[in-house]
Parts: C-alpha cells; structure tokens; sequence
C-alpha cells in the first residue's frame, strides 16, 4: 500500500508480507441448496431434451444392423423421388403460407397499432382464437367449406381443397397469431420523434410509410417471417387432414415412423426439418438484440392520431381477417353439431358420443385434461425454479450457462423432431428410463420440454424485473433462501407464474406433433383423436373433439383472465399507489 | 475539534490487509489497506468506477475479494459466506421487499431468528420508533416518499443490532433538500446508536458533513484516509486535491527543497519537498486562501495583482487574479467585506499573498510507491 501520505491519521499498518493467497469463499447451506438445484435442473433439460435429440442424431446415421454407416441414409433418401418431391412440395407450400400469413399479420399489427380504428379489443381476442385449438380444427373447418360436399364449394373455381389450396389456408390461420405476435411488438415500439420529424420535413404519407414504419418493423418481419416458416414446414395436422395426395415431409416422417416403422429414414427426414428451426433460431436471436437497439431510453413512445380514411380502410381490412377466422371456428363448431352433414343440418350431440367411435372415447378428452393439467403443475414449477436458481445461483458460471443454454434450445426443435428424439431415446430397452415408454408421464415430460423456452424466458423476464438486491439483503438478515422465495419471489412474480401455468395447458391441449410418436393405448390424448377420428373418417365427430379441445382452451384461459382481475387484485394490492 | 472515534481506541473494528479484487485481467481493487475504528463513521469517496462499492461488497461478502484478509471484531471474516457475517445494509435501491408491509419488512429478519412474536413486535416498532416511522407500519413502500422508504430500508438493516452498519450510497435516490434533511437524521441516529458504519458515496459535501473519516479512492487504491478538515486541507495526492472542493494547479519546478519556480514566479512552501532541484511539480491552492488582507505583514509570497471579472455567487465573490510578469492566473474567492472594506474592483491591482503553508505541493508525474 503506497499512496496514503504521510499525514494519514490512522496508524499506518504494517504491509502484508509474503505472496497472497486467493480468497476462496465458503459456501453457505443455501449456497449448496441451490447448486444441486441447478445440477437437478442441468440433468433434467439434459435428459428430456439433449438424450432424446442425441438418440435421433445418431439413429440417422445408423445402418439396419445398427451401426455407424455415415451419410448411406441420406444418400438414400436423396435418390428416392417421392421424397424429392416432399421437399419441393413443403417449400412450396411453406413458402406461400409465411407470404401470406405475414403480410396478413402486418396489416392486421398495423390497424392495432398505428391506427384509431375501434374495437382494437376485440379484435385482438379474435386473433388469438387459433392459439386454443389444433392445426388440425382449420384443416377440418376447410373440408366442411370446400371439401366435395363443402357449403362454398364454388368458391374455388373447380380447384380442389384438397392439396395446396387447403394446406395453405389451414397453415394461415394456424400460424396467424404466431405472427400478429411478433410484428406487434415490432410495430409498438415506435419512436414518436421519428414521425414528428418526418412530418415537419414535409414527407409525403406514402413516403412515411415507407422510410419510417417499414424499416422500423424489419427486424420484426424478419423474425416472423422464419418463424411461421419454421411452423408450417415442420406442423403435419393440417397437411395430414386436408393434403390429399400431396406430400409433405412433416407427413412423410409420420407415415415412415407410425406407418413403416422405418425409424432411420424418420430420423433422416426430421434432421432436414431441423435444418429451417435451427436457421430461424439463429437468425430471432440475432435480430432481437438489434430490435432492442432501435429503441433508445429516450424515445417517445408513438400515439396515432385520428384520421378517418385510414381508421376506415385499417377497421375494414380488420373485420375481413377477423371474419376469415370466425368463420372457419364458427364451421368447426356448426359441423360438429349437425346431425348428418350436409344432408340433415338439425342441432344434435351425436358427434360428441365419443365413448362410441374409434379414437378414444371421452377417456381421451379426460386423458388430455389430465395431461395438460399436469403439464402446467410441474411444468411451471420446474421452469420458474430453474430460472430463479440461473438468475439468482452465487458464481458457479459454467452451470448456469449451461443451464441457460439448454432452456433456450427447445425453441429450435420442432416438436415433431422432439417426438421422433423421444421414441429413439425411450424405446430402447437398455435405456434405465425405458419404463416411461408409454406412460403419461412421457407424455408430461415431452410437453414440458418441447414449450420450456418460451416459459423459461417469461420467467427469467420477470425475475430480471425484481430487485436484484433481494437475496443479499435475506442473507444479510440470516433468513434462509427458500423463504425469501416464497414470501417475497413467488408472489412478486405470481402474474408471470400463472402467465407460465396457461401457456403450458393451452399448448398442451393442442399439441399434435411431438405427442402423436409417444401416446399409448391407454394414454390416447384429444388431439390424437382428432387425428385418428379423421384418418378414420369420422369427421364431424373429430370436428367435434377439436371443438372440445378449444372450448377447454377457451374457458381455462377465461378463468385466468377472472383469476387476474379477481384474485391477483387482492393478492397484488401492493402494486397499487 | 476531535470528531475521530479513531485517536481513542486501540483495536480496530475493522482490519483489512492487501485486499485486491480482480475480474478476469482488470483489476478492481489493488492493495487495500485499511483500519475502522469502533462507532466511528468511515466514508468512502471516489468518482464512479473507483472500487468503493466494490470493496463495500467486499466487506459484505456479497462479492468476496480475490486477496487480501479482512477481520471483523477479532475474527477473520474472510473467507465466510454473508449469512455468516455480522452486517446490516441499506443498498441504493433500498431493496424494499415490494409485496410486504413496512412492519413486516423490518420484521423480515427477525421473524427467521425464532424470538416470541411479542418481543419482535416490541422491536419492530422500537425501530419505526427510532426512524420515525410508528404511523406507517401497515403501508406498502410504494406508498411511501423515497425518503420514508430510505427509513424502512435503515430499520430494517438495524433490526438484528448487527456489529457493522454498511450504506451503499443511501441518499443518491432522493431529491436534494430530502437528502440534506436525512443526512443530519442518518449522522444523529449513527451517533446515538454507536455504530460502526461505512458509507459508499460519489458526493464529496456528503461526506465531509457526515463522515468521521473520509477514505478517497481512484483507480481502485486508496488515495488518502483522514478526517474532512485533513482531507480538504491536506490533500495527500494531486487526485485528493483535485477530486474534493476547488483548486487551483500550477505546473512548476523545483528550485530548493522549499522553494519552486512556478509560471514565471517564484514562490516558497512549507513543508518542503525533498526532491533534486529542477523536478518538476504540481502546485496547489485553493481559492479561498488566497490573502487580501493586511498583506503587508506577510513577507512570503507576496505578489502584486490585477483583478479581472468579478461574479457575484450569493456569499462570496470569485474572480481570477493575473500576476503581470507571470503566467499566474489564480482563481480566488474573496469576501464580501473583504471586497468592500479594500474596495476591490475589476481591472485595479490590489497586493496579495499565497501563504506558504496553504500551498500543497506534488511531484509530478505523480509517485506511487
């Protein structure tokens, strides 16, 4: 020590002597507790995402006798023409779908956000309606539409539903929402100043429109357009229901693996529909933090002013979309209560008489209840303990990235390759989890991690929101962790928690792709009803199961929304000032 | 006036030996020394970046030092997890549980201890008591000003009568007159208490009105440790001098161990500087100890003066005084009286004179040992 003067007024202590040890702090009880946590947590998204994605890799690259045989696989499926032909049939059709689905969608953000228009509520609840049912409940609708007895069957002009037509408009309205999402908020986060600017400058509307809005939102198009992409290429609901002849890979890994039982090429096929979820990954990673920095501290947030004209034009394009979605609900449900389509139209409930058709009976509706509501249980629990313990761990770096790493890479796997991962990982009898083969908790634990990431981030949002000085100021006090968690964490976060508990039961409900490889007699699910009534066709009572799966949906979220305003209220009285 | 608990006591409180804080190839912290004394109240002061609030959360534990030894009351407390340190903290955030009562966040910590629930409430409102707050123990904070919530925050740390008291930069969230106001209330409430305290903070007049002992920082090493009077008065470095109240440099050499050549002037200092003539030097003056009066019975240093524009602040006048024949351009503050009794105006020569025992003088470059 060298620079305190010579009129130090405290005696001068004598210099440390000898070379200095590095200080290595011990580790307190709650230290440990929440290490092994992070260990439980590491090893848990290790053995429900990494094991079954590894298990998938290498049966790919797997010969008949089971071993290594390199590329022959693909080499295989490269030469084969009817799989060529799924390729060019999926871009294709993905390709349409992601034009139309995001162009739809920006218009659609556009009147939200940028306009006066009204009913601005009602038409953002209209919009989400796709989120609460299958990708299977539009293919269904559109059969009823424009299928060979379809009630607008003219308005096709002789072309067939069934094939890219119906694909297409099925993926449109599935994906609908995905998108709305994305260019929303793209859209919202709007520089006021930029528009003031612009206006002074004397630019023309047109003009506005096309060097401030536009580019604004780029980032936001960017990530919608790879992610609706992502979800059309790899979904098989409505390719399967409404398809026909017309091959796409999602299907052809189904009909391989479910059909066929040939494992390999469903692996070669599903690593290709990997290839565009990891590239969309990537790219939404890379373009969020560049849309954060659009957005200075300092900006002004945007309020549209009114203008009668384009209120006007954004009301009416909105009332088409949300017309185009409401109708193909609003079949579903029609269909699935008339008696005998097209020929006896009258109201009856014969279609919901499950217990006598094949697919599963109400058992699978119970089993679909139970699922989702196990999901949401244990799923909200695992991911909001996991982000707390990667937030809020002491040191201990390298597992929490590696936690934090793991959680995130959910949202790159499609759930049709998460199930394909999921049979190859489980099915082997050497596995020591081979018991789960089957069960319902397969069936929870698959759900769980293929929805993790969207749940891991709301948390860890949320928790970043609260006070980082919380854990040094319990310790400082000697209360132990988990009380602060409970009384303070818990209910500071309870909005975020319940948001967690209704993504994870709505997805669950709805969820065809991952679970479709993995259900059992005993655990048929709704939507895997919905799928096999269909194939075996029954359509109207597989409309009606769809309708089941979205009124569920619907009512599980409408309690949330009475829960927030009623319960939370009281709960959260400290939020107010 | 003896406002240093220090000269008293023999044993430190606090003992801290060649603490250094690394993170990865920067170096926060560099060989921190540092003895604090039984009740008084140490403040830490630096510009943003210097390694105060590091070494704070040093001290605390929350994030340990790379080397170095640090003992708290006889024990080494080095190496020991928060939870088993003895410390109170008020961080700048005041980090109010937001979801809890005022009554239950002081009682946050003492809940955990297993004491009968009639002697924690007779504590907990003994503290609000203390901090003024009784009428408002069933409120949520953020229905209190920021100041009620700086309260809570200090009941709250009290709460468990903890050895050290730790104040990560307390009064940096409120508005000024509040943070004047609460800097007398935080020094009484200290006083009474008896204390040990350390307080993080980047505002120099906070800590000269509040602290016992003032230990300023730059660069992650400790520049001086001294009272308000010492610090001010006898800056150890040219940072020390620079960073606290104003001051004028001159660049000079060295002529005798007392005496420099300084812009074309020569001027003595007291006490001298042993260094070879002709090394270069930083000289230093405040203000305000520039004399006007009754020159001519001081010899040393006395110099004649033009005065250039005058500026009215409120309590004084400052100005720049230019030495003809020099390059000495010397910013003064001078009384009112001093202005009018010696009818000082801009552009009239008065005498003047730079005591040689107010002039702190520095080698330059800097040493460090």
């Amino acid at each position: 020590m060298a620079s305190v003067g010579p009129q130090l007024a405290s005696p001068v202590p004598a210099v440390s002597a000898a070379l200095p040890r590095p200080v290595r702090q011990a580790l307190s009880r709650d230290d440990l507790v929440m290490r092994a946590g992070l260990v439980l947590v590491a090893a848990w998204l290790a053995l429900s995402v990494v094991l079954p994605l590894w298990a998938l890799l290498a049966k790919a690259f797997e010969g008949p006798d089971g071993g290594f045989v390199g590329l022959a696989n693909f080499a295989a499926y490269a030469s084969s023409p009817a799989l060529a032909t799924s390729l060019r049939n999926s871009v294709l059709v993905a390709s349409a779908s992601t034009v139309i689905c995001v162009g739809l969608a920006f218009g659609y953000a556009f009147a939200l956000t940028r306009t006066r228009m009204p009913a601005k509520g009602l038409f953002k609840a209209v919009a989400a309606i796709p989120l609460l049912a299958p990708s299977l409940l539009p293919a269904i609708a559109l059969v009823y539409l424009f299928g060979n007895q379809g009630l607008a069957r003219w308005a096709l002009f002789g072309h067939s539903v069934y094939g890219p037509i119906g694909i297409v408009i099925g993926e449109v309205f599935w994906t609908f929402p995905h998108a709305l999402i994305i260019v929303t908020t793209a859209l919202a986060t709007a520089d006021a100043r930029l528009y003031e600017a612009a206006i002074a400058l004397k630019a023309s509307r047109a003009r506005i429109f096309w060097t401030v809005t536009l580019p604004g939102a780029r980032y936001g198009l960017v990530s919608a357009t790879f992610v609706v992409f992502t979800l059309v290429i790899t979904d098989f609901g409505v390719p399967k229901v409404i398809g026909g002849s017309f091959n796409v890979l999602a299907v052809d890994v189904y009909k391989q693996v479910v059909g066929q039982q040939n494992f390999r090429m469903g692996a070669v096929v599903g690593l290709v529909l990997l290839l565009p979820a990891l590239l969309s990954f990537a790219v939404d990673r890379l373009v969020q933090g560049r849309q954060a920095a659009l957005l200075s501290a300092r900006a002004v947030p945007y309020e549209p002013k009114p203008d009668p004209l384009v209120d006007r034009l954004a009301f009416g394009f909105c009332l088409i979309v949300a017309s185009a979605i409401l109708v193909i609900l609003g079949t579903a449900i029609f269909a699935s209560l008339a008696t005998y389509w097209p020929y006896n139209l009258t109201p009856s409930l014969r279609n919901y008489d499950f217990d006598n058709m094949d697919g599963g009976g109400w058992e699978s509706y119970r089993n679909s209840l139970q699922m989702a509501g196990l999901t949401a249980l244990f799923g909200t629990a695992i991911v909001f303990v996991g982000a707390w313990l990667v937030e809020k761990t002491r040191r201990f770096e390298a597992v929490r990235g590696l936690v934090q790493l793991l959680a995130l890479l959910p949202l790159a796997i499609p759930g049709l390759v998460m199930g394909l991962g999921y049979i190859f990982f489980f099915v082997e009898p050497a596995n020591p989890f081979h018991f789960l083969y089957g069960s319902m908790a397969i069936l929870v634990i698959c759900t769980i991690a293929h929805f993790y990431s969207v749940a891991h981030l709301t948390a860890v949002t949320a928790l970043k929101q609260i006070d980082p000085e919380f854990e040094s100021v319990s310790a400082s006090l000697k209360v132990p962790l988990w009380r602060t968690f409970f009384k303070v964490t818990v209910p500071v976060c309870l909005p975020a928690i319940l948001d967690i508990a209704l993504y994870l039961f709505v997805n669950a409900m709805t969820t065809v792709s991952a679970v479709v490889f993995l259900y059992s007699p005993r655990t048929q699910l709704a939507s895997i009803a919905v799928l096999n009534m269909d194939d075996a066709g029954d359509i109207a009572p597989a409309a009606a199961m769809a309708v089941m799966i979205f009124l569920t949906s619907a009512l599980v979220r409408g309690l949330y929304g009475v829960l927030t305003r009623g319960v939370l209220a009281r709960t959260q009285a400290w939020r107010r000032r | 006036m003896d406002r240093s608990a220090a000269a008293d006591a023999a044993e430190p409180y606090l003992r801290i030996r060649g603490l250094a804080k690394r993170f990865g190839s920067f170096t926060a912290l560099e060989g921190i020394d540092l003895d604090v004394y039984p009740g008084e109240l140490v403040s830490f002061l630096g510009p943003s970046g210097c390694g105060k609030t590091t070494l704070l959360r040093a001290i605390a534990g929350l994030d340990p030092q790379s080397f170095g030894t640090i003992e708290q009351a006889g024990r080494d407390v080095s190496s020991l997890p928060v939870a088993e340190r003895d410390f109170g903290i008020v961080f700048q955030s005041y980090a109010l549980f937001p979801n809890l009562t005022v009554r239950a966040n002081v009682a946050y910590g003492l809940v955990s201890t297993g004491r009968p629930r009639a002697e924690i409430e007779a504590r907990v409102g003994e503290l609000l008591e203390l901090v003024g707050l009784a009428d408002q123990a069933e409120k949520y904070p953020a229905r209190l000003s920021g100041g009620q919530q700086q309260r809570v925050a200090l009941a709250r740390a009290l709460a468990l009568r903890p050895g050290l008291l730790l104040l990560d930069e307390p009064l940096s969230a409120l508005d000024a007159r509040v943070r004047a106001r609460l800097r007398g209330e935080i020094r009484d409430l200290q006083r009474r208490l008896g204390i040990t305290t350390i307080m993080v903070t980047h505002d120099q007049e906070e800590a000269l009105t509040m602290a016992d002992r003032i230990v300023v920082m730059n660069r992650g090493r400790i520049e001086q440790v001294g009272t308000p009077y010492e610090v001010y008065a006898r800056p150890a470095t040219a940072f020390v001098a620079d960073f606290i109240g104003k001051m004028n440099f001159f660049r000079g050499r060295l002529l005798a161990p007392h005496r420099a050549a300084v812009e074309g002037a020569e001027l003595v200092f007291e006490p001298p500087l042993e260094l070879a003539a002709g090394a270069p030097i930083t000289v230093c003056l405040r203000p305000e100890d520039v004399v006007v009066r009754e020159v001519e019975r001081r010899p040393a240093n006395r110099l004649e003066a033009e005065v250039g524009v005058m500026e009215f602040i409120g309590n004084h006048f400052q100005t720049t005084l230019h030495v003809p024949g020099t390059n000495l351009d010397i910013s003064a503050d001078l009384s009112i009286n001093a202005v009018r009794d010696l009818g000082i105006r801009p552009g009239r020569r008065i005498p003047i004179c730079l005591p040689p025992d107010r002039l702190r003088v520095f080698p330059e470059p800097p040493v460090r040992g």
